[in-house]
């Protein structure tokens, strides 16, 4: 299938059941997690691990009107348009599929962490183990074959939602409407200006609140060092490796040939 | 007093530890880093080592480059203090040195002022070096340790600037080598067993032998045996 895909997260219907966080395990044979301590709290995962490509992010907080709020979110790979990871992995190890999911190829991956570091939503994580960098690849493989990804499928709330970009960007615009009657400030993530510095994002958010409240960043940009790094830093030091070689061979050479005509 | 007759002492033996110190690290942080500057030239060191076994390695030697001039304050303070106050006392005779500097590397034998402990571009190796090490560290360790703690959008930048600080320091300590080895293999002496031969002192430091000189610290009637 070589159609663009989309998934679109309606924050708005989330109950936060974490059904999705399962589904993702099971398709992905990804053991239980221990990393973060129980401590009562009702986030089961600080962030992203490498055993854990897909976390409901869940966030107390009280608004000026001194209202109490539960704030969900579905985290994962934003599978963006111009992705940051794929530009400056070092190995090509990453690439964007037609149907706009970005995938990580583990045997060119040499677990440098590149991908983390320039990646504006911080998604990637290197798993210690294997040395091998792993996120959420939008069950590519399912999406190939005709299925819809894991944690869509087994959202019974129909938060999540997969389809084609337009038919998600226009389910997107259908629900924003109904979400703004109650909530003011609600907005669109992944589509339209939001995301236009990584090009748009295959993962679409109707989000209640502003970007910020749910943790995502309000202008991510696909960062302009990785072309200095690739297009000017990488190309010069090659040159200058060769010529630094050369130059003290011919110095070499040269010292000794002038030094005997003084002598 | 010279050593044996011949030698003028210049470095303490905690001193000539650190700077192998540093060069090694220097040059191994280089070398585990170089597939990741070119994967298709030096890939095979990855294949060759392992992928962990050289980013660890990476860290290994990075926290060696980290503590050595931490461990110089102790066993190496005066030899560090004469780093700092040689290169803040940059003066117009360097500048003359660094003139004349590349008909003497060319094999000729033009006059140069007298030079003092560091002659001008030693001074400014050291001036690099160590606003290398700066750069070096901060953006490593931001590398290494920011995730979650700071934002990408300033990391991202790191790794450019980590590479650019990486090439230049290089670049210099091949320049830093071959003069040492290849033009004046005497000064070698001085970071194997802290001395230098008393003529290549003269030559070379003159400033700083007439120093010693006017300190008591070696006599003329020394210096004039150990040349003949
Ligand atoms: C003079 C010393 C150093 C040199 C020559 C050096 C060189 C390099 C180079 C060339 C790279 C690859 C960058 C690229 O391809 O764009 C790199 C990566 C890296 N460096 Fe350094 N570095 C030095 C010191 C340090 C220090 C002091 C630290 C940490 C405190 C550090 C931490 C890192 C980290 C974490 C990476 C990422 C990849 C990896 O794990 O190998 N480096 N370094
Ligand atoms: S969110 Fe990060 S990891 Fe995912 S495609 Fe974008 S840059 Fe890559
Ligand atoms: S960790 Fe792997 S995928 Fe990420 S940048 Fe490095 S080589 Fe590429
Ligand atoms: S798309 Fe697949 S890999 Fe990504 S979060 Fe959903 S189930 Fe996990």
């Amino acid at each position: 299938m070589a159609k663009e895909m989309a998934m679109l997260h309606d924050v708005a219907r989330c109950s936060a059941c974490r059904a999705c966080m399962v589904a993702c395990k099971q398709w992905h044979n990804l053991p239980a997690d221990f990393s973060t301590p129980f401590e009562g709290q009702y986030q089961s995962h600080a962030d992203l691990t490498s055993k854990t490509y897909n976390l409901i992010k869940m966030n107390e907080r009280t608004d000026k009107d001194g209202k109490f709020h539960w704030d969900f979110i579905k985290i994962q790979c934003m599978h963006c348009q111009d992705p940051a990871c794929m530009k400056g992995c070092p190995e090509g190890a990453i690439s964007r599929l037609d149907s706009g999911a970005v995938v990580i190829d583990e045997e060119k991956c040499v677990g440098c962490g590149y991908c983390t570091t320039n990646c504006p939503f911080n998604v990637p994580r290197v798993d210690p183990d294997r040395n091998k960098s792993t996120k959420c690849d939008l069950c590519f493989d399912r999406i190939e074959n005709g299925m819809i990804p894991s944690c869509a499928k087994t959202c019974t709330a129909q938060a999540i939602d997969f389809g084609t970009i337009e038919e998600m960007t226009a389910l997107a615009n259908k629900r924003i409407e109904e979400v703004k009657k109650d909530f003011p400030n609600a907005n669109l993530y992944g589509i339209g200006p939001a995301t236009e510095g990584v090009g748009g994002t295959h993962m679409m958010y109707v989000l209640p609140e502003k970007p910020s409240v749910y943790g995502l960043p309000e202008n991510p940009k696909t960062p302009a060092s990785i072309d200095l790094w690739k297009d000017v830093v990488r190309p010069i030091g090659k040159i200058a490796g060769v010529g630094a070689a050369a130059g003290i061979a011919g110095l070499f050479v040269l010292s000794k040939m002038m030094g005997k005509k003084n002598h | 007093m010279l050593v044996d007759k011949k030698f003028v002492p210049r470095h303490k033996a905690g001193f000539v530890l650190c700077h192998w110190l540093n060069g090694i690290s220097f040059l191994m942080l280089f070398i585990t880093a170089l597939p990741l500057y070119d994967p298709n030239y030096f890939g095979f060191l990855y294949n060759a080592l392992g992928t962990s076994t050289l980013q660890n390695a990476h860290k290994f030697f990075a926290v060696i480059f980290i503590v050595t001039p931490i461990i110089g304050l102790f066993i190496a303070r005066d030899g560090y203090s004469m780093l700092i106050g040689q290169v803040l006392k940059f003066n117009k005779d360097d500048m003359t040195f660094l003139v004349k500097f590349p008909g003497e590397l060319l094999g000729q034998d033009p006059k140069m002022p007298k030079q003092g402990f560091y002659n001008g571009g030693e001074k400014m190796n050291i001036a690099l070096q160590m606003a290398l090490w700066c750069v070096l560290v901060c953006s490593g360790l931001v590398l290494w340790l920011g995730s979650g703690i700071i934002d990408n959008s300033v990391r991202a930048w790191m790794i450019p600037v980590h590479s650019i600080a990486a090439g230049i320091g290089f670049a210099a300590a091949l320049g830093h080598i071959y003069l040492a080895v290849g033009v004046n293999p005497d000064s070698l002496q001085g970071m194997k067993n802290g001395t230098i031969k008393a003529d290549y002192a003269m030559h070379h430091h003159g400033a700083w032998v007439d120093e010693l000189v006017a300190e008591g610290k070696v006599t003329k009637k020394e210096l004039e045996e150990a040349v003949h």
